[in-house]
């Protein structure tokens, strides 16, 4: 036979979460910050010159799992040097519907020319419009993340940079 | 045939092998399952040379570490490789350290990343990290040493491979190495551009990326794209390729050894010509003459139908047009259209090769054992076969007597008599300039007759001689036919019918005419027929004017693009792959689906044509039975006053691909004249001067060159610039 009293302990629970702050985040309104290492959109970076720091060199898209990422390389003239070696990236597009977000091209690249950002607002309207061109990711993103404080989830400094 | 050799037992890393005497230590070690890696060390290329040091191995009673490659096997030898032995792997190491040295690090630039014996070999042998602290040796790069090859020195481990590919085995002698100890470095003499037909293969050679082909700079990884075995249809040698495609465009072709045909060689034309398959000026759809409005694009099966309309008007009064490069299919599929479908018995073959010459085929290979080879014919062997020149150039390295009878060749003979020679040779008695050669062909054991000539006759000719000199094993009759497939084209159209009639020269009026390629539509005696006929159907990748007085023109397809089989000048049937899609049907669907139409059911897929023909070696004793002509010796053409005989050669980088590809111009023939020295000196001509050729009203302004090796009273040009002239040319300064 059950204990009568079972049904009100568990009443008693509901009724002191009543009173309680709620933990539900209201998401479009509130964006809880990302963790710093969260692999979002990808970025394509330039150097402090203003030449990519892409050369097209497509190890990206030999890394790449989902086979998401299609690069032509060209060659440099002096009329239109892009990057600092002979060729440069003539195409680089991610189809992002494609990508699984894994962050094997970050570790692939050789010149620090493509890092995953922190953004994940990506949905769209058209299949089409997730593939990412060059220009679309060279562009700093228009929408901006909060991000957690690096100092209390990132290791400062990985241990093969230090050691290195 | 001589004793097999002695064989003699090494051991290498412990492992017993028994090889026989005179095997290179690194073939050894790969008998025995054991590899010795190294740069340099190239058999094809002639001796070894030893100039990288990577295949340093240890052996046993030697003070020092010795290269692999540059000893041969002993009895009782105890090898040691970098697996076993401490010393020879911390030399490897060491090597490659000193290699790296000067070697920049740009391997995501570099279009050998991914592909590179050195990347491989130092992941596998080298150090991990460099100790260079210093600033690395920089040259300018690249430097186009050709339109069709750029050099990086920075990444030049000096080899020595493409000079000694240019030295000892195309014998161009272009490519050299300047300079000594650390400041060589590989040039072209006095930067001049390396031209030369066989230039591209040092980029296939160049163990790093120091060599690379401009045509696929920066196209392609070797990650991103796929390799298709296929055969090279652009001359008659057939050499087999790799077709490497990405996004479903050939990117590059690269050669492919089969050590019978080509020896792992390939031409430039074979090598660079396939991006005319996305010339700008491809025709891409079906195009029909409709009245008052001129060539309109149509969709396919309006072609059909006015192709099927044109014929059937036609009756059976239809000749066909063959430009000697289609598939053995497609040729098929013609030829029963033709023969069985519309009753008609007329065909413009661009080769006639003798079936005779069955009997004397053999592997182009066997020219570089023979003793004496012999070639005959106008045209240079070069220019129209060009590996069967390269087997010759090894023949002769070998110690072979190669004799050129021709207007170029060491026995001079008056231009066309390719025939007669042969008849000549063939003869019991032979007249007095041939008597040396004619003995030394039947005494030798092992022969080789290359026919380069013009006459349709000389297939039977060819195997009238190889059967008096009783050809045996090892020996070979190679004609050289003007066209890639002609051989195998002849075959099918034979097979299509009985009785073969061509009769293009009468001038009544022609119901139909089928022109199938471009490089009919080049053929001036096809001109001069479409002007005959009523309806003309033509295939063809590009628009020209021949091409623009037809009724319905079908966008053909390259070989890359075709499935099926060819047979090379040996007659041996290889198969070509469909490497990328046409841009639309292709032409053995379109001629099946009209085959249909005529009552006449054409396969339209490719299947296993090449069990159905015979393959190598094909040797029957059925000796043919030839008519020899007059014998008619080698005369000297006395050249009176400024009259020349002239001799055309179709150049191997002329052609509609070789038009379209821009890297390839500086390949074409250049406008000159071949004169011999005799008679410009009497001409008061010098290389470099212009000249007047005129012939009749016709008349043209080319460069000269001296030639010492033609005969006198011969003027040599390129095709392409004889236009208009006559067999007969009187030359002048200009």
């Amino acid at each position: 036979m059950q204990n009568p009293f079972e049904g009100a302990k568990g009443f008693a629970v509901t009724l002191g979460q009543i009173f309680r702050k709620p933990i539900t985040q209201q998401y479009p309104e509130y964006k809880r910050p990302v963790y710093p290492r969260f692999r979002g959109r990808h970025r394509l970076h330039r150097h402090e010159n203003g030449l990519e720091k892409c050369v097209g060199c497509s190890l990206c898209a030999a890394a790449c799992p989902s086979d998401c990422i299609r690069v032509v390389a060209a060659e440099n003239s002096p009329g239109n040097r892009v990057s600092p070696g002979e060729r440069y990236a003539r195409i680089y597009e991610i189809n992002l519907s494609r990508c699984i977000f894994c962050g094997y091209c970050e570790l692939a690249c050789p010149f620090d020319a493509i890092t995953l950002g922190n953004e994940f607002e990506l949905s769209e309207y058209s299949r089409d419009d997730l593939i990412y061109t060059k220009d679309m990711l060279l562009r700093p993103p228009t929408k901006t993340m909060p991000v957690a404080d690096r100092d209390l989830y990132d290791t400062p400094d990985p241990v093969w940079k230090r050691e290195s | 045939m001589s004793a097999p050799p002695e064989q003699v037992t090494i051991t290498i890393d412990d492992r017993s092998v028994s090889v026989p005497k005179g095997t290179g230590l690194v073939e050894s070690a790969l008998q025995a399952g054991i590899e010795i890696p190294v740069f340099c060390y190239e058999p094809r290329l002639g001796p070894p040379l030893g100039a990288c040091r990577m295949c340093l191995v240890e052996i046993e009673g030697l003070p020092k570490l010795q290269a692999a490659c540059t000893l041969s096997a002993q009895d009782g030898m105890v090898v040691r490789t970098s697996a076993t032995s401490a010393q020879a792997a911390d030399g490897q190491e060491g090597v490659l350290e000193f290699i790296l040295l000067n070697h920049p690090l740009d391997c995501p630039d570099c279009d050998k990343g991914g592909e590179c014996p050195l990347q491989d070999l130092t992941l596998r042998y080298g150090p991990g990290t460099s100790r260079m602290v210093v600033q690395k040796r920089t040259f300018d790069k690249p430097i186009p040493i050709s339109p069709l090859i750029a050099l990086d020195r920075e990444r030049c481990i000096l080899c020595y491979r493409c000079t000694r590919f240019s030295e000892q085995v195309a014998e161009d002698g272009q490519l050299v190495a300047l300079n000594r100890g650390a400041s060589s470095i590989i040039a072209t003499f006095e930067d001049e551009p390396y031209r030369a037909h066989f230039s591209g293969n040092v980029i296939d050679l160049c163990p790093v990326g120091a060599l690379t082909s401009t045509v696929y700079r920066f196209r392609a990884r070797p990650w991103e794209i796929q390799n298709v075995p296929t055969v090279c249809a652009m001359c008659p040698v057939g050499c087999n390729v790799w077709a490497t495609t990405r996004e479903g465009k050939v990117a590059r072709v690269l050669a492919r050894n089969h050590p019978e045909v080509d020896g792992g060689w390939l031409c430039d034309k074979g090598r660079f010509a396939h991006d005319h398959l996305r010339a700008a000026d491809r025709l891409t759809e079906p195009i029909r003459r409709i009245r008052m409005r001129g060539l309109v694009a149509v969709p396919w099966e309006e072609a059909l139908d006015a192709a099927d309309e044109g014929l059937r008007a036609a009756g059976a009064s239809v000749c066909v047009a063959f430009s000697g490069g289609e598939t053995v299919e497609q040729a098929d599929a013609l030829s029963r259209l033709v023969r069985q479908g519309l009753g008609a018995d007329v065909a413009l073959l661009p080769d006639d090769p003798d079936p005779a010459l069955d009997a004397f085929r053999a592997p182009l290979a066997a020219i570089r054992s023979a003793n004496v080879c012999l070639v005959v014919g106008d045209e240079p062997v070069l220019e129209r076969a060009p590996i069967v020149d390269l087997w010759l150039r090894a023949a002769r390295r070998g110690g072979a007597e190669v004799v050129t009878v021709g207007p170029a060749g060491a026995i001079a003979a008056p231009p066309g008599s390719a025939a007669a020679i042969c008849a000549a040779l063939a003869a019991s008695s032979p007249p007095e300039e041939l008597r040396e050669l004619a003995r030394d062909l039947r005494e030798a054991d092992r022969v080789a007759l290359v026919w380069s000539g013009d006459d349709d006759t000389g297939g039977r000719h060819l195997a009238g001689l190889a059967a008096a000199l009783e050809l045996g094993e090892g020996s070979g009759a190679y004609f050289l036919p003007r066209t890639p497939n002609g051989r195998g084209v002849a075959q099918a159209w034979r097979a299509a019918g009985d009785g073969r009639g061509i009769d293009p020269s009468g001038d009544e009026a022609l119901g139909a005419l089928i022109v199938s390629g471009d490089e009919a539509l080049r053929d001036t005696r096809v001109v001069a027929l479409a002007d005959r006929a009523r309806f003309v159907l033509t295939t063809a990748m590009f628009m020209n004017e021949a091409a623009g007085q037809s009724h319905v023109i079908l966008p053909g397809t390259g070989y890359l693009e075709r499935d099926g089989t060819v047979v090379n000048l040996e007659g041996r049937s290889q198969r070509l792959r469909r490497t990328v899609e046409p841009p639309g049907w292709d032409e053995l669907a379109f001629f099946a689906q009209l085959a249909r139409r005529f009552g006449v059911d054409v396969d339209p897929w490719t299947r296993a044509g090449v069990d159905e023909l015979a393959a190598l070696p094909a040797r029957s004793g059925t000796a043919p039975v030839v008519a020899a002509p007059a014998a008619r010796g080698p005369q000297r053409a006395a050249g009176a006053g400024g009259d020349f005989e002239l001799v055309r050669y179709r150049a191997l980088f002329s052609g509609a691909a070789v038009e379209r590809v821009p890297q390839l111009a500086f390949q074409r023939p250049a406008a000159e004249v071949e004169l011999p020295g005799g008679d410009a000196s009497r001409l008061h001509i010098a290389t470099g001067e212009r000249v007047v050729l005129r012939s009749g009203e016709v008349s043209r302004e080319l460069a000269a060159r001296v030639n010492r090796r033609l005969a006198p009273g011969v003027a040599r040009v390129a095709e392409e610039h004889a236009d208009g002239l006559a067999d007969s040319v009187r030359i002048e300064k200009a």
